[in-house]
């Protein structure tokens, strides 16, 4: 029989919860032991999602449907947060470049700073908020009524039919909102020059114009492919893998913001080296 | 049905408005990089391209014609720079056009300058090479401002012991400006110089009266001499010893 020590330490905290040293170790295997276990599920879950991909039949409409659910219906909450960016931005970036005498470069400051990184990131986050939250949900709640288990009754394949479609539309509505938060965030910017100047749109666009380059523009919108893919993707591995009960729907809906969000910026800080690489 | 259809020619216009914007946004770039333009290329070797990059901006009489295409090392003393420039500049620049490097503003990025050339040669050739002004290097300016602030800090290192030795009275300078002694004498001089002078004065009256009163009588004498020796040569002639004569 092992010796448990249950007895608190002098500099222990009398509050703590007294945790025996044999079962934290346990706890840390145990962390460590799901942490793996996730990664693993969640790379055959990927796998099997490209394996489907290109396995006929393809679910046309529900793509359609999805697409129309996933991009067409974030729209108005991606441009206005867009537009308050853009406004933002220029407000708080104004009295800096104003103490330099650099008020002109406002308009080019901003405009990379919208396109190159605070756009993407931002949208791919609220996207993660809306939709990813939402597929998690709501495969979780089929998941937890069985429903997925019915669809294979009935010889549908489930997984084409849930997953590809939706990750599918997520990576390539995600790309398609973004451009447009781009175009309202310097609209929502032209705005916010003309609160304190007399900047005209063509001036102003051709000041954006004559410092954009394609390195600002394409790493940009390339990485919005792979964000709308992870939130689409741990959305749908979250919802499809909750366990029974309606605590389950919610922990999947929960688990895949917080977890699709970190994606986000862990994919955000590998494009931004792949980019300065390819720059430098 | 009639919602689904709807629903779909929704997601059509969406999709395309975005794609369109993402089309005409890299055109408007592209546009900028001279890619949808007639261009031609010419070089430049410098010695040292000061923070060039490609897709620097390159500026002819104050406008944007171009780019940096590339930057290449050539040896360890040259650096190649070979620019697009838009086509229809090229019957402004010459064949003996030089390129400088400058900068936009003070703190703007670096930019390729072009200078026409003059206007009698020929216009310049798709791939030809032209003269290049080496830039100026920051570092030289602070090498030859810290020449500069040396040399200052000496001169005010000599201003400030000359201003002491001349407030200690030392040196000629010092001495005149400081010491009382020297007033003092310059004072008696003057005084005595005065007096000199007023003495001079007097003899040199004393000297007229008396040269005056002299010279009057001279002349009187000399009246006189002359009537004595006239009269003198009178019996003379009227003298028998003298005839023939």
């Amino acid at each position: 029989m092992e010796n448990i020590n249950l007895k608190p330490s002098s500099n222990d905290d009398p509050g703590d919860v007294i945790i025996p040293e044999i079962f934290e170790d346990k706890i840390t295997h145990s962390v460590i032991n799901n942490f793996f276990v996730e990664v693993t599920s969640l790379t055959i879950f990927t796998l099997r999602f490209f394996k489907e991909l290109f396995k006929p039949p393809y679910e046309f409409n529900e793509l359609m449907k999805q697409s129309f659910l996933i991009g067409y219906r974030s729209l108005p909450l991606v441009a206005i947060t867009g537009f308050i960016i853009g406004l933002v931005l220029t407000i708080q970036s104004r009295p800096t470049l104003a103490k330099f005498g650099a008020e002109s470069w406002l308009p080019a400051m901003v405009a990379v700073s919208i396109i190159r990184e605070i756009v993407p990131v931002i949208t791919a986050l609220i996207f993660a908020g809306k939709v990813g939250s939402g597929i998690g949900a709501e495969i979780a709640s089929l998941n937890v009524t069985e429903q997925i288990d019915a669809m294979q009754v009935s010889c549908t394949n489930p997984f084409k039919y849930l997953v590809v479609t939706r990750v599918l539309s997520a990576t390539f509505m995600l790309p398609v909102l973004v451009v447009f938060a781009d175009i309202i965030g310097l609209l929502g910017s032209f705005v916010g020059v003309n609160i304190k100047g007399n900047v005209s749109p063509y001036l102003f666009f051709s000041q954006i114009f004559q410092t954009l380059e394609f390195i600002d523009m394409f790493p940009a919108f390339i990485k919005t492919f792979f964000f709308g893919f992870a939130i689409g993707i741990i959305g749908c591995y979250k919802g499809y893998t909750s366990f029974k009960g309606t605590e389950g729907v919610g922990k999947a809906a929960n688990s895949s913001v917080v977890f699709g969000s970190l994606m986000v910026f862990i994919i955000d800080m590998i494009a931004v080296q792949i980019t300065s690489f390819f720059q430098n | 049905m009639k919602k689904s259809i709807s629903n779909k020619i929704k997601l059509g216009i969406f999709i395309s408005l975005g794609v369109l914007v993402f089309i005409f946004g890299i055109y408007f770039v592209g546009e900028r990089q001279q890619l949808f333009r007639g261009t031609f290329r010419i070089s430049g070797i410098f010695r040292d391209v000061a923070g060039l990059q490609v897709g620097s901006n390159v500026r002819f009489s104050g406008i944007d014609v171009g780019t940096v295409n590339n930057i290449s090392i050539v040896s360890d003393t040259s650096v190649r720079v070979d620019v697009l420039i838009e086509e229809s500049t090229r019957i402004f620049i010459k064949k003996d056009a030089l390129a400088s490097i400058g900068s936009e503003g003070l703190m703007g990025n670096k930019i390729l300058i072009i200078n026409p050339g003059t206007g009698g040669k020929r216009e310049i050739e798709n791939n030809d090479i032209v003269g290049t002004v080496q830039p100026i290097n920051m570092d030289d300016i602070m090498l030859s401002l810290k020449k500069t602030i040396d040399n200052s800090s000496n001169i005010t290192s000599n201003l400030s012991s000359i201003t002491g030795n001349i407030q200690s009275g030392k040196g000629t300078i010092g001495r005149l400006l400081m010491d009382h002694s020297l007033a003092q004498n310059f004072d008696s001089s003057i005084v005595n110089l005065k007096q000199g002078l007023f003495g001079l004065k007097n003899l040199m009256d004393d000297t007229k009266i008396s040269f005056a009163n002299n010279f009057d009588s001279t002349f009187v004498n000399l009246k006189e001499g002359s009537e004595g020796f006239k009269l003198l040569m009178k019996k003379a002639k009227s003298s028998w010893l003298l005839w023939g004569f």
